[in-house]
Formats: C-alpha cells, sequence, structure tokens
C-alpha cells in the first residue's frame, strides 16, 4: 500500500534534530507507519511531503509525511513516527493522526500569498493553490496541514477531496454502509464470529418486548404493560415498535388518541419509582386548538397506574428550558472560547466569556429541572409527564437525568448505556439531524446529548464514588458519535435505521433472511473501538456498587469520618464546617458595592418552598451513593469539564497533575485489593483439609479492571510520567491554533515548554 | 440553669453574658429565635425552633466589628450586626431593654471581642490546654538550615542579629554568603528598607541556586549606590558556580517600585548591579488585596447570585491577583530549577508579597515543605520568622477595623497553596481541612502561633512559654489532616499551570456557610475506606498464609521455624 518513495535528499534537514537520540534508543525501534484501511476502505486520493503542524510558533517539532483522503477519514502518515508512547489510549479504527470524514466540522484552506482563508465545501472550485489546509473537528480538534513541499496540484487536489468526501449527499454514502456491508460478507463466510447484532453485549436495546418486561419488572412498574400497537411503525415513525402503557389503556384506544400527538408519539413510560409513581415523557398535540380530551384520557390512565391515584403533574420543558438552537450556540461560543482564542489574550476576560457563551448556565437549567422532576416523583410521590412538542430533544436530556438521579441501576456501565439505548436512541433523538453528519441543514444542528454528558459529568464530579465509569468514558462515548460505523449515533428514529438497511441490502442483493443480515453495530461493544486493556480506562476505582471493591461483601461500609481524637479531652470547638445552618435558599439580590456592608448582608429572608426544603433535608444528610443523589446547582459548583474542552490545549496541560493522578494512586490500590481477594478466594477455594497452595500471582493481569496496576515493591513511587491532566488524551498536535503572541516566559506560564520537552508523537498500536 | 444548651468550655474559658430571646437572622433560613451566651472566647448562640437545634458558635477572635444598626425600633427591637473577618456577617435582634441597668449582651460582645482595645488579654494566653505534641518545637532554624546543607563552602550562619540589633523585623539566624563580613552586613542593612537584607531562604541541592529574600533598596529619588551591597548580591551570585547571572524579582508592578523613589525606596538599576537582571511581577499592595478580598465576600456572602455568578467573580480580581503571585512564584521556580540561577526576591518591605512569593516557589521546588511537618516548618520559617505582620495584617483583638494595615496577605498565600493541592492532587501530604484549620486559627486567637509581628516581639511577649501552639493541636490529630493520596515523589518539581483554566475560587473555605454547599471530601474519603479494605484483607490473607505455613511445617518438620513469606505482598504507597 505504502509505496516508500525514496527521501528526498534535501528532506533530513526538516527533521527536528532533538529526536535523533531517542531513535537510536535500542529499546524502542522506530516503527515505520504505515496506512490501515477498513474493508471498504479506498484512497480517494492523496498528496506527499506534507507537513503536520505540531507547535504554533516555530516548525521544528513538525512532522512530514504523506497525507491520505480514503473515503472514511484522513489520514496523515509521518516519515519519520517518534517512539512509541506507552499507556495512551488508542484507537483500533483510527490512528493517532487519523480523523474521520464525519469528525470534520470545517475544512479551510489558507493561500499563500495574501492569507487569505476559504472554507471548502462539497464540490466546490479552489482558484488559488493552498498553503495550508486547517480541518476544524467536531471532536474539538484542530488540525493543520502544510503543503511547502508538497506539489501544488496534488495538494489542492487533497483538499478538495477531503472537503467533497465530507460532505456526503446521501446517508447512503456514509462509510458505515459499506463498510458493515462488506463485513456481512465476511461473517457470513466465517460464522465463527456470529452476526449478533448486538455485537456481543449485553445491553437491552428495547427493541423487542422481553427488554421493556424486564424494565418494568425490575422498577415494579406492575400496573405497566407493553404494547406492541405500533409494531411495523404503524401509529409512529419515531417511537419504538414497543411502548411501554397504561395497563387502563387498550390497544386501540392507544392507537385512536396517539392520532392527535405530534408524530403519532403518544405518552411513551420511562420509568417507576417504588412507591407507585411513574415518569412519562409526552409529545404534544398535532393541532393546539384542538380538543385536549385525548391528553385528559391519557392522563387519566396515568393516575389509575398510580398505586395511590396520585395526580399527575405535566412538566413543559419547551417553556422552562432553553431550546436546541440557544443549546448551539452556546455550545459553539465555549468552542470558540475554549480551543480557538488565543490562549493568553482569553485569560483576562476568561470567567466572563465563559459565562456569557451561558454553556454551564444551561447545564444548571437542565441539572436543576430534572432535580425539581426527581422532587415531585420522589418527595411528592407523583407522576411527571416530561411534555415536549416532539419528545425527541429535551425530554431525552431530562428523562435521562432523572433516571440517574433516582436509579443506581443508571449508574452502572451496562446501566448507563442501557438508559442512553432507551431515551436517546429508541425515543427517537435525531441523532442524523443534530450530529449534522451530512453537513446540510446547520439549523437542525445542536449538541443535547453532548450537553447530557456534560451535566453526567458534572455528577461524576460532584460524586465521584457513585458512577461505574469515569470521564475519560464519556469523553470517548461522545467522540464515538463522530465515527460513522454504529448504529447509536447515525440515525433519527430505530425506524430510519431498519428502512435504511433494507434498501442498502436490496441494492447490494443481500439475502433478509432471519438469521443473516446486515445490521449495524452500536457503539456499546468497545472492543469494536479500544483494546481490553484501554477499555479499563472506563472502571472508575472509586465505585461504590455492585463490583465494587468495598461492598462485595458487606464488611466495609461507608466510611465515617473519624472521630477527632481529643473531641472529649480537648473540647476543640469545631468552628468549621458545621455552624448548623442548613437551608435551600433562592434569595437573590444585587449588591452594588456602594451599598453599605452591613444593609446588604443583612436582607430579609424568603420562606422556603417546599421543594426547597426537600432538598434542604436531602442535602443535610450524608448522601448514599447507591440510592437517590440529587446535584449541587449552585453556579459555583457547576463547572467547565476540563478533559472534555480542554484536552488538546497544550498550554492548559498540567504535566504530572490533574485528577489523573488521583486516578493512578486508587486504581492501583484497588488493584492491590482485588489481587487480595483472589488471594483469599484461593485459599478458600482449596480443599479446607489438604494444602491450599497459593499461586505465586494474584489474577492473570490481563484479567484485571484497573489500567494502573499495583506497584510491587521495587517500582519508585513517583507517578508515571504520562500522567497529566489530558490523559489519557495527547494535547500534542491536535491543536494547532495560529501563533499566539507572547513573550518567551508567558509562553513557559502556559506550560509551552513543559509539554514540549516531554512530548513523544506517536503510538504505533493503531 | 439550662447548662444542656451550652458548650463544652475550654480550659480557663468563662462564661461572661448570657440573654434569651434574641433573634438571629439566618440569612438562609430565616429569623430563629434563642440563647445568646458569649464567654471570653466564644459566641454561642442555640435556638430549639427548628429540628434538630440550631447552634451557631464563633470564636470572638473572628469578629470584625459589632454594630448596633438604626432604628428598626417600630418595634421596640434593637438589632446589632456583627462583620466578621471570615467571610460571614451576622445579624441579632432583641427587645429594647426597658432599664439601662442592664448592658446589651452585644456590649459585652464587644468587650470580649476586642480585648486588646480594652486592656484585656488575648485567650491564647488563657487557653491552657496540654497536647502529646510540643508545636514550639517543630521550628529549629538550625535543624532547617543543616536539611538544606547549610553551612557550605560558600554559605555560613551568622549570629550577628542574635539581639535583633542589625534588624528588628528578622529572625535571630541568618544565612548570608561566606565572604561577607558581619560588619559589612550593618552597612548593607543601612541601603535596605528595616534593614532587611538578602539572607537566604533556599538552596537547590544540585545547582547550588539559592533564593534570598529582602526589602527593597533605598535608591532614593537620587538614585543613591551602595558599594555594600552591590557587592553583597554579586556574592550571592557568585555562590552559584552554574550561571554568571542573577536575577532580582520586585513583586510590585514596576509604577509602583518607581514610585517608592519618592519615599526613599525604589529598585536596584541593572548599571549599578552588573550581572542582574530585575524583572517587576506586577503584585498589587495590601490595599488592593484588602478591597478585592471584600468585593470577593460581597459575592460569596450570603448568597451566590444565580446568574452573572462568573463575571461577578471576576469583577473583584481575585483570581487574578492569585494567578499573579503564582506567576511570580512559577517564575521563581522555574530560574532556579530550570535555569540553575540564583534569585533575590523583594518588595517594599520584604514581609507580605516577599513572603508570598519566596514560600510558594520553595513549595514548588521542595517536597519537604509538600509534607505537613515541611509545611508547618515553611510557614515558620518564611512568614512568622521573617516578620510577616500578622498581629497588624490580622488585627488580633483590636477594634480599630478599619486600620489601613489590615490586609489578606496570608489569606491569599493559603488559597494559592489551595490551588496547588488542587492541580497535584497527590503531591501534598496535608488535605485542605488542614488549610481551613490554618485560617480558622488565623483569627481564632486560640492559638499563640499567629500573635504578634516578629520573632523579637513573640521572644517578648514569651508566646512560646504562655501560649500553645496551633501545630501542638495539629501534630497531635495528623489523621485528621492527612490525604490519604499522598505519593511522596519529593524530588519532583511542581510546575502548576497557572491559567484562570484551572484556577478556581476555593469554595471549600469561601462559600462555607453556605448551607447548600454540602461539605464532602468524598475522594478522600473513599480512598480511605479502600485502604481499611486492603488491611483488612492483607491481614486476612496473611492470616491463611500462616496457617498454610504453619500446617506446613507441623506436618514436614518438628522445628518451628519463624514463618516465611511465600507471598510478597503487593504494595502501594502511601
Amino acid at each position: 500500500m505504502f509505496s516508500g518513495k525514496p527521501v528526498k535528499a534535501t528532506f533530513k534537514c526538516y527533521l527536528p534534530p532533538a529526536q535523533t537520540d531517542v531513535k537510536t534508543s535500542p529499546i524502542e525501534p522506530p516503527i515505520k507507519l504505515e496506512p490501515r484501511f477498513l474493508p471498504g476502505e479506498i484512497i480517494v486520493n492523496e498528496a506527499n511531503f506534507v507537513r503536520k503542524c505540531i507547535s504554533p510558533d516555530n516548525g521544528q517539532d513538525d512532522l512530514w509525511g504523506r497525507l491520505i483522503c480514503t473515503n472514511f477519514k484522513v489520514s496523515f502518515i509521518p516519515q519519520e513516527p517518534p517512539p512509541k508512547q506507552k499507556a495512551q489510549l488508542s484507537h483500533l479504527l483510527l490512528g493517532q493522526h487519523d480523523i474521520s470524514l464525519t469528525c470534520l466540522e470545517q475544512v479551510v484552506t489558507v493561500n499563500d500569498t495574501r492569507g487569505k482563508r476559504k472554507v471548502l465545501g462539497s464540490n466546490k472550485k479552489l482558484k488559488f493553490n493552498p498553503a495550508e489546509l486547517i480541518l476544524y473537528c467536531k471532536d474539538l480538534r484542530v488540525i493543520r496541514f502544510c503543503f511547502d513541499e508538497a506539489g501544488p496540484e496534488s495538494a489542492k487536489k487533497v483538499c478538495l477531496a477531503i472537503a467533497h468526501y465530507s460532505h456526503p449527499a446521501d446517508l447512503h454514502l456514509l462509510f458505515g454502509f459499506e463498510y458493515q456491508g462488506l463485513r456481512y460478507h465476511e461473517y457470513k463466510a466465517n460464522p465463527v464470529n456470529g452476526s449478533d447484532p448486538k455485537g456481543g453485549t449485553q445491553i437491552p436495546f428495547f427493541d423487542r418486548p422481553s427488554d421493556w418486561d424486564r424494565e418494568i419488572k425490575r422498577t415494579g412498574a406492575s400496573e405497566w404493560r407493553v404494547c406492541s400497537i405500533n409494531e411495523e411503525y404503524v401509529i409512529s415513525h419515531s417511537l419504538p415498535e414497543y411502548i411501554v402503557v397504561p395497563v387502563s389503556l387498550t390497544d386501540q384506544e392507544v392507537k385512536q388518541y396517539s392520532t392527535s400527538f405530534s408524530d403519532g408519539r403518544v405518552a411513551l413510560w420511562c420509568w417507576n419509582h417504588r412507591n407507585g409513581s411513574a415518569l412519562v415523557r409526552m409529545a404534544g398535540l398535532k393541532d393546539p386548538l384542538a380538543q385536549k380530551k385525548p391528553v385528559e384520557k391519557i392522563l387519566t390512565a396515568i393516575t389509575k397506574s398510580h398505586r395511590q391515584r396520585q395526580e399527575v403533574i405535566l412538566s413543559d420543558l419547551d417553556k422552562s428550558l432553553p431550546n436546541i438552537q440557544d443549546i448551539q450556540s452556546a455550545f459553539v461560543k465555549a468552542r470558540q472560547i475554549c480551543t480557538l482564542d488565543p490562549f493568553e489574550e482569553s485569560e483576562e476576560r476568561w470567567l466572563s466569556a465563559i459565562e456569557n457563551s451561558r454553556w454551564l448556565e444551561y447545564i444548571r437549567m437542565f441539572l436543576k429541572h430534572s432535580a425539581e422532576v426527581v422532587y415531585n416523583l420522589e418527595g411528592r410521590n407523583v407522576s411527571v409527564v416530561l411534555l415536549e412538542e416532539e419528545d425527541r430533544d429535551l425530554n431525552c436530556v431530562v428523562s435521562s437525568l432523572v433516571q440517574l438521579m433516582l436509579d443506581p441501576h443508571y449508574r452502572s456501565l451496562n446501566g448507563f448505556q442501557s438508559l442512553v439505548q432507551k431515551e436517546w436512541v429508541m425515543a427517537g433523538h435525531r441523532f442524523l439531524d443534530r450530529c449534522n453528519h451530512l453537513k446540510k441543514n446547520d439549523n437542525k444542528e445542536s449538541p443535547l446529548f453532548t450537553l447530557f454528558l456534560d451535566c453526567v459529568w458534572q455528577m461524576t464530579n460532584q460524586y465521584p464514588a457513585a458512577f461505574e465509569f469515569t470521564e475519560a468514558y464519556l469523553t470517548v462515548l461522545s467522540d464515538s458519535m463522530w465515527i460513522p460505523l454504529f448504529s447509536t449515533f447515525l440515525f433519527n428514529s430505530s425506524k430510519q435505521c431498519n428502512d435504511l438497511l433494507q434498501e442498502f441490502a436490496k441494492n447490494k442483493a443481500i439475502p433478509q433472511d432471519e438469521n443473516h443480515t446486515v445490521f449495524f453495530p452500536p457503539v456499546w461493544n468497545w472492543s469494536q473501538q479500544f483494546s481490553s486493556r484501554d477499555q479499563t480506562l472506563f472502571n472508575n476505582p472509586m465505585y461504590v456498587g455492585k463490583g465494587a471493591a468495598c461492598v462485595q461483601n458487606g464488611e466495609v461500609k461507608t466510611f465515617q469520618r473519624t472521630k477527632k481524637a481529643f473531641s472529649s479531652t480537648m473540647r476543640i470547638p469545631s468552628t468549621s464546617h458545621r455552624n448548623g445552618v442548613r437551608a435551600e435558599e433562592e434569595h437573590f439580590h444585587r449588591r452594588g458595592s456602594l451599598v453599605s456592608e452591613l444593609k446588604a448582608d443583612f436582607s430579609p429572608v424568603k420562606d422556603e418552598s417546599p421543594s426547597e426544603r426537600f432538598f434542604r433535608d436531602w442535602f443535610s444528610r450524608p448522601a448514599d451513593q447507591q440510592g437517590l443523589l440529587i446535584p449541587l446547582v449552585l453556579p459555583s459548583h457547576v463547572v467547565l469539564w476540563k478533559l472534555f474542552f480542554l484536552r488538546w490545549v497544550p498550554e492548559a496541560c498540567i504535566p504530572h497533575g490533574g485528577p489523573a493522578t488521583v486516578y493512578h494512586k486508587v486504581s492501583q490500590l484497588v488493584d492491590e485489593i482485588e489481587t487480595l481477594q483472589s488471594k483469599l478466594r484461593q485459599y478458600k477455594g482449596a480443599s479446607p483439609r489438604g494444602t491450599p497452595v497459593p499461586s505465586s500471582s494474584g489474577p492473570p493481569k490481563d484479567q484485571t479492571r484497573m489500567y494502573f496496576k499495583a506497584t510491587s515493591p521495587g517500582d519508585s513511587p513517583a507517578s508515571p510520567d504520562i500522567l497529566n491532566s489530558s490523559f489519557p488524551f495527547s494535547p500534542v498536535g491536535n491543536l494547532c491554533r495560529r501563533s499566539v503572541q507572547g513573550t518567551p516566559i508567558s509562553k513557559f506560564l502556559n506550560g509551552a515548554k513543559t509539554w514540549l520537552s516531554t512530548e513523544t508523537l506517536s503510538n504505533d498500536t493503531f | 440553669e439550662s447548662d444542656k444548651e451550652e458548650p463544652q468550655l475550654l480550659p480557663n474559658e468563662s462564661v461572661q453574658d448570657m440573654a434569651h430571646d434574641i433573634t438571629y437572622f439566618c440569612p438562609f433560613t430565616g429569623a430563629l429565635r434563642g440563647t445568646v451566651m458569649v464567654t471570653n472566647y466564644r459566641l454561642f448562640f442555640k435556638s430549639m425552633d427548628r429540628e434538630p437545634a440550631f447552634m451557631l458558635d464563633m470564636p470572638l477572635g473572628v469578629v470584625s466589628r459589632v454594630e448596633k444598626i438604626g432604628n428598626a425600633s417600630t418595634r421596640g427591637d434593637v438589632s446589632y450586626g456583627v462583620v466578621c473577618k471570615d467571610m460571614r456577617n451576622l445579624r441579632f435582634a432583641h427587645k429594647q431593654l426597658e432599664e439601662t441597668i442592664k448592658k446589651s449582651i452585644f456590649e459585652v460582645l464587644m468587650k470580649f471581642a476586642f480585648p486588646v482595645s480594652n486592656g484585656l488579654q488575648i485567650f491564647a494566653f488563657e487557653y491552657g490546654q496540654v497536647f502529646p505534641e510540643n508545636g514550639w518545637k517543630v521550628y529549629d532554624p538550625i535543624a532547617e538550615y543543616k536539611r538544606q546543607g547549610i553551612p557550605n563552602e560558600s554559605w555560613r550562619i551568622t549570629k550577628v542579629n542574635d539581639h535583633f540589633e542589625l534588624c528588628d523585623t528578622y529572625p535571630s539566624t541568618l544565612v548570608v554568603p561566606v565572604n561577607i563580613p558581619d560588619e559589612e552586613l550593618k552597612r548593607v542593612a543601612a541601603f535596605r528598607a528595616k534593614g532587611r537584607i538578602p539572607v537566604l531562604s533556599w538552596i537547590h541541592p544540585e545547582s547550588q541556586a539559592t533564593v534570598t529574600r529582602c526589602s527593597q533598596p533605598m535608591v532614593g529619588v537620587n538614585g543613591k549606590r551602595s558599594k555594600e551591597d552591590e557587592k553583597y548580591l554579586q556574592a550571592i551570585m557568585d555562590a552559584n558556580a552554574q550561571s554568571h547571572k542573577l536575577f532580582i524579582f520586585d513583586a510590585r508592578p514596576s509604577v509602583n517600585a518607581a514610585a517608592n523613589k519618592m519615599k526613599g525606596g525604589g529598585y536596584e538599576s541593572e548599571d549599578a548591579y552588573q550581572n542582574a537582571e530585575l524583572v517587576f511581577l506586577d503584585i498589587h499592595n495590601i490595599h488592593v488585596m484588602r478591597e478585592s478580598l471584600r468585593k470577593l465576600k460581597d459575592v460569596v456572602y450570603p448568597n451566590i447570585e444565580d446568574s452573572h455568578w462568573l463575571s461577578n467573580l471576576e469583577s473583584t480580581h481575585w483570581l487574578e491577583h492569585i494567578k499573579l503571585i503564582l506567576a511570580g512564584a512559577l517564575r521563581i521556580a522555574d530560574k532556579v530549577e530550570s535555569g540553575k540561577t540564583s534569585v533575590v526576591v523583594h518588595c517594599s518591605d520584604g514581609w507580605d508579597r516577599t513572603a508570598q512569593l519566596t514560600s510558594l516557589s520553595m513549595l514548588m521546588l521542595d517536597g519537604f515543605y509538600r509534607t505537613i511537618r515541611g509545611f508547618e516548618v515553611l510557614l515558620e520559617k518564611e512568614w512568622l520568622s521573617f516578620g510577616h505582620r500578622f498581629q497588624l495584617r490580622i488585627g488580633h483583638g483590636d477594634k480599630n477595623h478599619t486600620d489601613a494595615d489590615r490586609s489578606p496577605v496570608f489569606i491569599q498565600f493559603i488559597d494559592c497553596v489551595w490551588q496547588l493541592t488542587r492541580q497535584f492532587p497527590a503531591a501534598f501530604e496535608f488535605n485542605e481541612y488542614f488549610l481551613v484549620t490554618i485560617l480558622e486559627h488565623l483569627y481564632s486567637c486560640l492559638f499563640g502561633t499567629f500573635l504578634c509581628n516578629s520573632e523579637q516581639q513573640r521572644l517578648k511577649e514569651e508566646i512560646p512559654k504562655r501560649t500553645v501552639s496551633l501545630w501542638s493541636y495539629i501534630n497531635s490529630q495528623l489523621e485528621e489532616f492527612t490525604n490519604p493520596m499522598y505519593v511522596n515523589y519529593s524530588n519532583q518539581v511542581l510546575f502548576p499551570v497557572v491559567s484562570l483554566r484551572h484556577l478556581e475560587l476555593w469554595v471549600g473555605y469561601y462559600i462555607r456557610w453556605n448551607p447548600r454547599m454540602k461539605p464532602q471530601e468524598p475522594i478522600h474519603q473513599r480512598h480511605k475506606e479502600l485502604l481499611a479494605k486492603r488491611a483488612e484483607l492483607q491481614k486476612r490473607v496473611d492470616e491463611l498464609q500462616r496457617e498454610v505455613t504453619n500446617r506446613s511445617v507441623s506436618s514436614s518438620s518438628e522445628r518451628p521455624s519463624s514463618p516465611t513469606r511465600s507471598i510478597t505482598p503487593v504494595q502501594t504507597f502511601v
């Protein structure tokens, strides 16, 4: 594939001299990187002697190589790959320098002479020979290539090819179809792996009645039943084929009432509280002026399904939350501030810039609204119906957040994935439109799912032991939206997915029998993307839950702060944290600095509302990680998700620091605990009379759940060099903005020096 | 007496007054009716209106002022506001007292809250608690310099300031270049503000690059020079063979430094000091910092405004000041570590910004200071012995709340330390509670540690003899203050990212009064659970191992042998 053209004689002088000594190292010989292609992937265009910019200011760290555009990705093959970097997340489908075409947000070329920029779309013409190509990616990377040594024509062609192929005219043209079609034939020829549509995962898809039945049983929703009236999508194109309805409603009634709702989206059951209250989502009426009777009938049925026949609360999200355009514009601003604006210049107004983006404000609004719903379900024991005109955007966020707060099952990895499957994929969130995979309709684009992941992150940040997964998992999940191989994020509804696959099969003359069919695997089978070792990065070592290190045999329970050793004899007053005041008070009044200090601080106090009291009571007790969780929504406690927004920013990368150092430490400890546990099992497993033979090692190292293993006594306790605040991602070369102004020292202060000195650029595990 | 409502009193604490039917206007939950008690140490309020009972327990040392509030007399109530130094304000009211025979309890409060102004003794002198550890022994300058390898061929310990004759705000033990005799030190002292000559704070164990601190040179408008001072700085440079340059970090903005010439001060001209490079670090003075913290208090107390939180925070400039201080310390640490160059640090007097900069850069450079004891040594050395004027800056027991000498310089320093612990959560032996405790007792006046302005004053007042050290309290229960995640990478220099992207408001301190702010250390807690689990499992494995060994020993041999461990215990470093 890679022809390995002889290197030009002039080439050597461009190589960074610093790497020479590394290259001579006998331990890590440089491995020639070859382009790797997936089945069905073909080269569309390519250019040689392209320079990938690594640092914005000088070219000395830049990489030379071959830029390839395929029907799946933009790939860069460095001529002289730097040594492998250990312990970095490596993707099985995409190399370190690859970008999937679906991940491209904008393709920009820069004119040589005047620096004129041109945004390239599909079938655009390019009047000048590009000097630079800048790829703005949906995962917030900004990658820059220079064509100073590449032939002008081939540079132009590869740019146009990238622009063209990143704007597919039709969903069919997304690489996933080609890929899965070929995989079908592969499986057919070699059925060892089987063509399990679930790709080997245990996640319920909610595409069959049994998945819903299990959920009904799990939540104790005895007054609800699975209804198959939407089989073949006869009443609604966007609802799943099987839905859960109150037992008091007949199929005929469901069908009858559904006609009044937008896209036939009659009330969709989400979850049941043990106390009998239910969480239901519902679309608006087709004709808002029409009779409200169907709604009343449905609400009555929901009331009947409540053990205590409690009233139903309608929560209209369109009225209380930002709309999809607001969310999109907030995200665009946040991205601009975090990754595009020059680092040093944006420092001074950083806080107000973040505020002005409104991203954090929206996060808070969603968390707060969800907490209110939780109050109604838990505190007031009433059923809640989430109302949104289409029931396909805001409802997805709120319904899933509410369930995360109320039900610890969804805080496990599998539970979380089933939640996304249930409330997003099967509920018909328009991933295709909201991700704008076809780049056709910008005003339908909105990062609802990213917003949801950020909300989840806020909760993991506040309750670090309550979730089985890590922030690296959430980040990787968001990145997976931009790989067009998984059914999860490609379609607007399950019907669309089915229809398109059938059509595709027909065109490719693939028989549609029961056992063998073309399918799109969901994202949940993570071994498609990552090695099993890398998948251990998803495991939160602090998790208190099923399978967690501590709770397993119930011997060590919740840790209580040790009583102050001297509390009785010394009688030191605890002036610290506990000056008894507890409240959920939302009393706000602006204070100008001119107003006297006293007046401002001694303003009158509003009475508490019942929900405020509910929250105050909850906050005054220690949180049960396996019980109800309510997020703190004080503006001071909803903060920027740094790993997501800043992971590519070299200046923001803390060498040897950041949350990864804690992750490292706790992982090692948990690994040690698990090793001890397995030793105990070995002792116990041995016959009591015989001599138990302890094996010299713990569990096989590749089977442990932790990414970092316990150190043996000989090892140095120092933190591994790979740890930094971007871990497990590397900022190097992934964010190359235009030069940042600044003195040498300011660059140092920005961390530039430290990251450059430790940088290593590639891993070859592609 | 319903003494069940009372708090447990400290040794030598005595109730001064008590009053019932007092209303406390809690800004979070509304008015509460209850009883107030004032002792010579604390104010205690208890209300049974709520379940569970509401209590407020506050050392009088945190009181900044007590004010009778205007004409709230419509219902015959008298209202008092208590403004505190620790980011909160309280408001109370009681019925108008019919006769003037009895003083309001808040008049009593005013008396005991400001003992210095009222001819009373600060409670630290009465508190007689005995602790297993003696915190006054934590810092021994000779031992600390010895740890650094001092004296060596270039640096010596001088006793010239034994009786505080050279400089009354410096400690008695000083480290100076070997080739500068004591006589010359006196002439250098004459050229430095308040006689605060450049002395060694820290020396790099490998490169011998040093951090030295002093006050501004007395250059004045006429650009006065001092041969001795110039020679002295040259000697500091020469003591480090690795570099032929000396960096002088002037903490001030250059404008302020220039303005100081009018008052006889100023900065080193690069003409006079060859091979020296002067850098201004743009850190503002104590008045700017005081104003910034006042604004911050407005923004965070009692409630946080739902909208505009970040821009309100930005308008206080608090984090910007934190950033400048950390950036300055980082530049110093970088010069010493990466540039192998010695640095001289000063501001005007060399006891506020200079202390912040030297101690923070030493914290970045030297892992010892990141341990609990090491941090205590750092505070004793760079802050207490080198004369940070705690009495003036905090105003212990002094009613003069408008005193322009008050400033949160030390709070700012602790905040910077907290920022470092946020960026390097495994690099510090102490936890957040340790830092909060230090700040609590900065005001409480329970311990003698932060009393007085200098070592000389502390000796004169016999502070170590008459009071208890905060470190006695802390070191007697280290477990409380230990970060379970600590990994001792002592030889690693910490280079924080000094950017608002990473600097955060320390909510655990500034917003701790807000009941919606759930105090939690969940990661630490979880880690402790896991440590307990590991210990338990290790014990069981060891037991079983012993059983196995014994059984095999009894079956195979008659001689009892010490149980050999066939399993090498895996180990993480705690």
